[in-house]
């Protein structure tokens, strides 16, 4: 059926990923595990080395040449970052340690000041952990109430229910772009305007977005956005949040220190200019510069493209997990192009439990996660206590699609043929 | 994929000790009662015992909850191991057993269906999975007579995780 004439895109692209060519446990790496953490290229891990032997300093503080060096590529990294989201302005772009982090930004600068008892606050029901307990301690700070839009049938983000609970009150929305568990890609430009009409704000954690689509934060006219850098070929350490400049500016700092000030005295300061009012002391340099190189890394393969290839993988995995009958799967079928969902699935097995499973696969070389996936309300709904979960990326074959359903049936009758 | 690694972790006994559980459920009447679980994976464990009328003997041990054949069998195989033991005996049981994970020791003769758990040692991050359910055990017999509501977890100590 996804005849690909073309030359696969990972082909190529696998040998800038010095890890992708290891063995684990006597077989091939076949890695799945990328909804966690994405591989690096060895751009990224030269622009880390490059910084570290060419132009380590601080940034921002010094005259002397490495360190207008280092403010250079740090502030690049910045203007980077913007494009690839297509930011009206660099100084929307506040670098965080990662997508979490960004997410407690916001709950603290602007929640706190623009929250109180009644009002509320829509999540969805499909919420990683970083885009939940945030909100809760806010809600127990400020005596908000927290909403859930509920699964439709197909478990996809429920608009209709979202619309139910949305009023005067609703005083932010933030929402999943495409959820680590289910799959599915959620419309947040619709859940924006919505949001919009009643005069909600919205976050959007792009996190399983940012690595795999185009973004664009204008057309989304999200308020907010935030991802994290190592989950799109970037190293730890270095995630970023998007945010609209005038409510950037309106809210009050987060974190105090160094880089964040323009004038202090003993008993007050003034802070300094977007975005380095949110950018309290010493940042994540090397790491900022090296999600710079992962962008540019990402661009010269074109999103686009990393989408289309990567709707090919997920129609042949959809195709070859239906040969497995022991298996459920969590989240809408994707559409027989592949589109419509992420190039991941969850899953559980009948007797098999994940963890197990997961061992299993590794002794054949294929790394997937088994858990919770930091999802574990979600879990509690879909009454699995734990999945197993692949997760693709643009460097993933279809022959690895092949050796992962090959150990999967493999791991499914060693269990069941000990069982009997 | 190498089977042979497979067998040594998950031995016959272990399966079936996953499959037909024979401890499972609730002891009548419940003297203790804990729950344990290991956050980052899910896996939870309802842990009841049954006393002697002194207090100091198990008479009997159930358990509850949902985790993968590493943890489910080695709740039944410890509840098994555990009938009639003293407190003292069990809590040196439940130290035999971390030692085991960590490759150091193996059960003597009349325990020696709990050595089946050796192979667990050769994969690190599994250990935590065998020994979630010895863990709970020994917040058991360690809290006074009053039940805990809350869970222990199996991950904030360093031995749990080993
Ligand atoms: C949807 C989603 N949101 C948030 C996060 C949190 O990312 P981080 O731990 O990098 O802050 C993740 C990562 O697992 C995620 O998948």
């Amino acid at each position: 059926m996804i005849a690909t004439q073309h030359r696969p895109l990972a082909e190529d692209l696998r040998l800038d990923f010095p890890i992708l060519g290891q063995e684990v446990n006597g077989k091939p790496l076949v890695y799945l595990d990328n909804a966690a953490t994405s591989q690096k290229p060895l751009a990224v891990l030269d622009a880390l080395q490059n910084y570290y032997r060419r132009d380590n300093s601080n940034v921002h503080r010094g005259v002397h040449t490495l360190s207008a060096r280092a403010t250079d590529a740090y502030e690049g990294a910045r203007d980077k970052v913007a494009a690839f989201i297509n930011a009206a302005s660099r100084q929307e772009i506040v670098f965080t340690r990662n997508a979490t982090e960004a997410i407690n930004l916001v709950a603290y600068a602007w929640g706190q000041a623009n929250l109180k008892t009644g009002d509320e606050i829509i999540l969805s029901v499909m919420e990683h952990h970083s885009n939940l307990i945030p909100w809760q301690l806010l809600a127990q700070r400020t005596g908000a109430v927290l909403k859930f839009v509920e699964l439709t049938d197909t478990q996809e983000f429920d608009l209709d229910h979202y619309r139910s609970l949305i009023s005067e009150k609703t005083k932010l929305v933030s929402v999943v772009h495409v959820s680590n568990t289910l799959g599915c890609i959620n419309p947040v430009e619709e859940i924006v305007a919505i949001a919009h009409a009643h005069g909600a704000r919205v976050l959007v954690d792009a996190c399983q977005s940012a690595p795999h689509m185009p973004l664009n934060v204008q057309a989304m006219d999200c308020d907010w956005l935030v991802a994290s850098g190592h989950k799109m070929c970037g190293p730890t350490g270095i995630g970023f949040l998007y945010g609209k400049l005038d409510l950037l500016r309106a809210m009050p700092p987060f974190l105090g220190g160094g880089e964040m000030i323009a004038d202090v005295f003993f008993d007050h300061a003034t802070y300094a200019d977007l975005p380095h009012k949110f950018e309290a002391g010493t940042p994540a340099i090397a790491e900022a510069i090296a999600l710079g190189a992962a962008v540019d890394y990402l661009n010269g393969i074109g999103m686009d493209k990393i989408h289309a290839y990567e709707e090919e993988l997920t129609a042949y995995l959809f195709q070859r997990l239906a040969e497995i009958p022991e298996l459920k799967i969590y989240g809408p079928q994707p559409k027989a192009d592949g589109s419509g969902r992420a190039s991941l699935a969850a899953f559980t097995a009948g007797e098999v439990h994940p963890h197990d499973l997961s061992t299993i696969l590794d002794q054949a070389g294929v790394a997937i996660r088994a858990g919770h996936h930091c999802t574990q309300p979600l879990h509690r709904l879909l009454n699995a206590q734990s999945t197993a979960r692949a997760s693709l990326y643009f460097y993933n074959t279809r022959a690895e699609i092949d050796t992962f359903i090959a150990s999967l049936k493999e791991a499914i009758a060693f269990f069941g043929g000990l069982f009997g | 994929m190498a089977l042979e690694n497979l067998r040594t972790l998950y031995q016959q006994v272990i399966l079936e000790h996953y499959k037909k559980p024979r401890h499972r459920g609730k002891t009548d009447p419940v003297d203790r009662h804990q729950r344990g679980h290991n956050p980052s994976c899910g896996d939870t464990i309802d842990l009841t015992v049954k006393l002697n009328a002194s207090g100091d003997r198990i008479e009997d041990v159930k358990f509850e909850g949902e985790g993968c054949a590493i943890a489910m069998a080695s709740a039944d195989l410890m509840a098994d191991a555990m009938r009639g033991k003293s407190l003292t005996e069990a809590l040196e049981m439940v130290q035999s057993f971390q030692n085991m994970m960590k490759g150091q020791a193996e059960f003597p003769r009349e325990l020696r269906k709990l050595n089946v758990m050796q192979g667990v040692a050769q994969f690190p991050v599994r250990i935590k999975c065998a020994t979630l359910t010895w863990h709970t055990l020994k917040a058991a017999i360690e809290q006074s007579s009053e039940p805990s509501a809350g869970f222990i977890s199996n991950e904030a100590s360093p031995e749990g995780v080993l």
